[in-house]
């Protein structure tokens, strides 16, 4: 069997895949990661094979033991490119390190990566702020006035909050991007009908780029590119399905709005 | 014109660092990133070239302006590439193709689909022109550095 030093440095490699998967981070450097980590630590022999919801790694003492394997799923994705970024820098600072002091190297390694783990995003009011912000001016981008601007900074607030909370209590994630979509556009409507207003399609526009799926286009793309066909493929199945429900969210509000004798544009 | 765009989308772009919390020493690099990005679009829209060859060169400057950033203060492109590329993400397309489905004009909601489908396709295009290519020249710069993905 395996030492359990090399135990170690298996539980290592793979809680740094883990919170690189978890970060919305390209397969390529998730597997990229986990085998730099090994030969860091002079593993003979590693194999690492990720998707977007696993990771499998494979270690090999290179003797007559045999071969140790660990499968981890990995539920649940978010984006926090600040992990990623730490992530990185550890594994760029181990790879070039020379590891004579293997033992308590692993002990901090482990350490390091406990807190990156637990390391919150922004705190609430912070990410409110992002949100309004990209409302807001994404509103004035796309020909809002300044009345726009203002409902529009609400109404990220707003939707992403709900968003949030809807997240919060573990729905799922598709449900929760329509449910969002579907206040940001009841809450155009009325801010049009009741309050100062001007532009709704501008207004409507600001609140759903909030959820684009920027991250997962962008994987996608990089994904296929680096060979992972799998996990591309997933992720851009996954950019469209969220793009068809913030469609749809958005267009159900709307189409009621027209029903109850409202007027578009 | 270009200019106020360019202040509109850069403090876009920040919220967009916000949500997805860039490291905050990388915040503004990002946010110009964004910015340049989408200026650009706005700049080929405004010399009359078509709205998915503009979102093209827009997606191709983020990219290139990622790739030097990310060498320059050593970090995963994807902190800047992420970001950046968004301001671009056609929603708007994606709005109107979904008003004019309301409508039940086909051929107008056809066209509007279309011209969605290709921007994006051109965002993903571009993306993928830029990471090649600057795998390409890491590889010729330094051939040994075969693993070391930026």
């Amino acid at each position: 069997m395996i030492n359990p030093l090399q135990k170690k440095i298996l539980m290592l490699a793979l809680l740094a895949g883990e919170i690189l998967l978890k970060s919305g981070s390209e397969i390529y450097r998730v597997e990229d990661t986990v085998i730099k980590l090994c030969k860091a630590f002079r593993i003979p022999y590693a194999e690492v094979f990720a998707t977007t919801t696993g990771i499998f790694i494979s270690l090999d003492s290179g003797d007559e033991a045999l071969p140790h394997t660990l499968i981890r799923r990995i539920k649940g994705t978010g984006t926090d490119l600040a992990k990623i970024s730490a992530i990185n820098s550890i594994s760029r600072e181990l790879a070039f390190s020379d590891t004579e002091e293997t033992g308590s190297l692993i002990e901090e390694s482990i350490r390091r990566l406990e807190a990156i783990r637990q390391a919150p995003p922004y705190r609430l009011p912070v990410q409110m702020l992002g949100a309004a912000m990209i409302a807001s001016f994404f509103t004035l981008m796309l020909g809002g006035v300044w009345q726009d601007f203002a409902c529009a900074l609400l109404i990220g607030v707003c939707s992403y909050g709900f968003s949030l909370f809807l997240q919060h209590i573990k729905l799922n994630p598709y449900i929760r991007y329509f449910m969002a979509c579907a206040l940001t556009a009841f809450l155009s409507i009325l801010a049009l009908r009741f309050g100062p207003g001007e532009n709704l399609n501008a207004i409507i526009i600001g609140g759903i780029m909030i959820f684009l799926p920027g991250l997962a286009i962008t994987n996608a793309v990089r994904d296929s590119l680096a060979g992972d066909l799998l996990a591309g493929s997933a992720r851009a199945l996954d950019a469209a399905l969220i793009a068809a429900t913030i469609a749809a969210g958005v267009g159900m509000v709307l189409a009621l709005w027209v029903l109850a004798g409202g007027v578009l544009r | 014109m270009i200019l106020l765009q360019f202040i509109y989308s850069f403090f876009a772009t920040f919220g967009f660092c916000l949500i997805f919390h860039v490291p905050f020493r990388h915040i503004v690099p990002a946010s110009l990133i964004g910015a340049f990005g989408w200026a650009a679009y706005q700049y080929l829209l405004w010399l009359d070239v078509s709205a998915v060859l503009a979102c093209f060169m827009g997606a191709c400057v983020v990219g290139v302006l990622s790739e030097i950033f990310c060498r320059l203060f050593k970090e995963a492109s994807l902190i800047f590439i992420i970001p950046g590329i968004l301001p671009l993400v056609p929603g708007a397309g994606m709005y109107n193709t979904m008003l004019s489905l309301m409508t039940e004009d086909m051929l107008v909601t056809s066209k509007i689909a279309t011209e969605t489908l290709l921007m994006a396709g051109g965002i993903a295009m571009a993306i993928l022109l830029v990471s090649s290519i600057s795998r390409m020249i890491t590889y010729i710069v330094v051939p040994s550095d075969t693993g070391d993905h930026q």
